[in-house]
């Protein structure tokens, strides 16, 4: 769509809160780690809850690693990564996202302390993973389309609240790197932030 | 708007969702049952979860004589929501039904969502004396809706949301289905129904 127009004619995808954070010794270096947390509300594959942490995300090892994917619905994960999460710029063709070992998730815990803090604790039997966002700014409303998306392929609309600060910890050990900036159409944005209210969309074939 | 600008100018009221329905007996009769649900994400109230209840819309009581009520786990953000969205939304009955003032605010015991919006969904929510499940069934394809305010109830600020109809609702009070069947409405060119689930939904005050 070139127009913003207000019925999408194009089949919903998936719609629920997707925060993630990237993390890097140097701006300029690689990440040195990756956490991406689903919380999906609609699908095609039901509704359910997924963190994904890379500890070393170009590592071809699964928990040693703390390669590790924490879910309480298998088909939709396997849904989210193969449409969704390997096409991310960030975890695009990392060794540690084939290799990561899955645990069935027991339990979320979300303690909301906006604008301060916002914390994401996850829970299976081995592993226990927590996503801490902090120093949040003011939401913002964003709406991509193919060209522009994080998968290249879908429109998408979204509230961003960036993080100056963030941090991911696998059973209690704190992953190495941190916050940096990075370009966000057009605006300087640190690369942690809360996506609240994300709905995903296929637009129609041309023609 | 041109899609140039994919960071909207303008600012975030409220995210989350927000499920309803409205129900009549009659097409052309009085509303018999309404019922208005929000899980908030961010609002400047903080988040939360909230059900606004009329089990008698045209008596302008509430309790112990009708369940005109407000449920809510935070009711900052639930005075928030009936001073500030509910009763500006244009003509709809919940701002305007004589049981609006006469609300009760509650305070939330219990609160959660079961089944799927792709098939048949419901939430519960308790309080003290107080046992409620909507249920959504007869549900619909989703479609991704961005409406400019003039497309909206309140015609104050623009919306992102995502609509699935519901052709079968019902509101169960303490084990009692409240009278009244959805009815026929257009939203922004599409002939639905007065019974939705309205996922991902953010307002935006125009920048």
């Amino acid at each position: 769509m070139s127009e913003r127009v207000p019925v999408n004619p194009g089949r919903v995808e998936w719609a629920g809160n997707n925060p993630g954070i990237y993390l890097r010794d140097s701006a300029d270096g690689p990440w040195t780690a990756l956490a991406v947390y689903f919380h999906i509300v609609l699908s095609p594959r039901g509704r359910g809850r997924t963190m994904i942490v890379l500890g070393e995300p170009d590592r071809a090892e699964g928990l040693a690693a703390n390669n590790v994917c924490l879910t309480d619905n298998h088909d939709l994960t396997r849904y989210l990564l193969e449409g969704f999460v390997s096409k991310f710029p960030s975890f695009r063709g990392k060794a540690g996202l084939d290799a990561m070992s899955w645990h069935d998730l027991e339990r979320v815990h979300i303690e909301d302390a906006l604008p301060a803090r916002y914390t994401m604790s996850a829970a299976a039997p081995q592993v226990q993973a927590v996503m801490t966002l902090e120093a949040l700014g003011e939401p913002f409303p964003v709406e991509v389309t193919p060209e522009t998306s994080a998968t290249g392929a879908h429109d998408m609309y979204s509230v961003f609240l960036e993080a100056k600060a963030a941090s991911i910890a696998v059973n209690g050990t704190r992953l190495r790197g941190r916050v940096t900036d990075r370009q966000f159409f057009g605006k300087t944005m640190s690369t942690a932030f809360l996506a609240l209210s994300e709905t995903w969309v296929s637009p129609l074939a041309a023609g | 708007m041109p899609l140039k600008t994919p960071i909207n100018p303008g600012k975030v009221v409220w995210s989350g969702e927000n499920h309803g329905m409205l129900l009549k007996a009659a097409p052309d009769g009085p509303w018999t049952a309404l019922a208005l649900f929000f899980r908030l994400y961010y609002s400047p109230a903080g988040s939360g979860t909230a059900l606004l209840l009329y089990e008698e819309p045209d008596l302008a009581e509430s309790l112990p004589r009708a369940c005109n009520v407000m449920i809510s786990d935070n009711e900052p953000m639930a005075r928030y929501l009936m001073s500030d969205f509910v009763a500006r939304l244009g003509n709809s009955p919940f701002g305007t039904a004589p049981a609006f003032p006469a609300v009760q605010f509650v305070a939330l015991e219990e609160s959660h969502a079961s089944g799927d919006p792709g098939s048949r969904f419901s939430e519960v929510v308790r309080a003290p004396g107080i046992d409620v499940e909507l249920v959504w069934d007869g549900l619909g394809t989703p479609r991704a809706l961005e409406l400019p305010k003039e497309l909206t109830g309140g015609k104050e600020n623009d919306l992102f949301t995502l609509l699935v109809e519901s052709r079968r609702p019902a509101i169960v009070l303490n084990g009692r289905t409240l009278p009244g069947e959805p009815v026929a409405r257009v939203q922004a060119g599409i002939e639905t129904t007065t019974a939705f689930l309205y996922f991902s939904e953010t307002w935006i005050a125009p920048g």
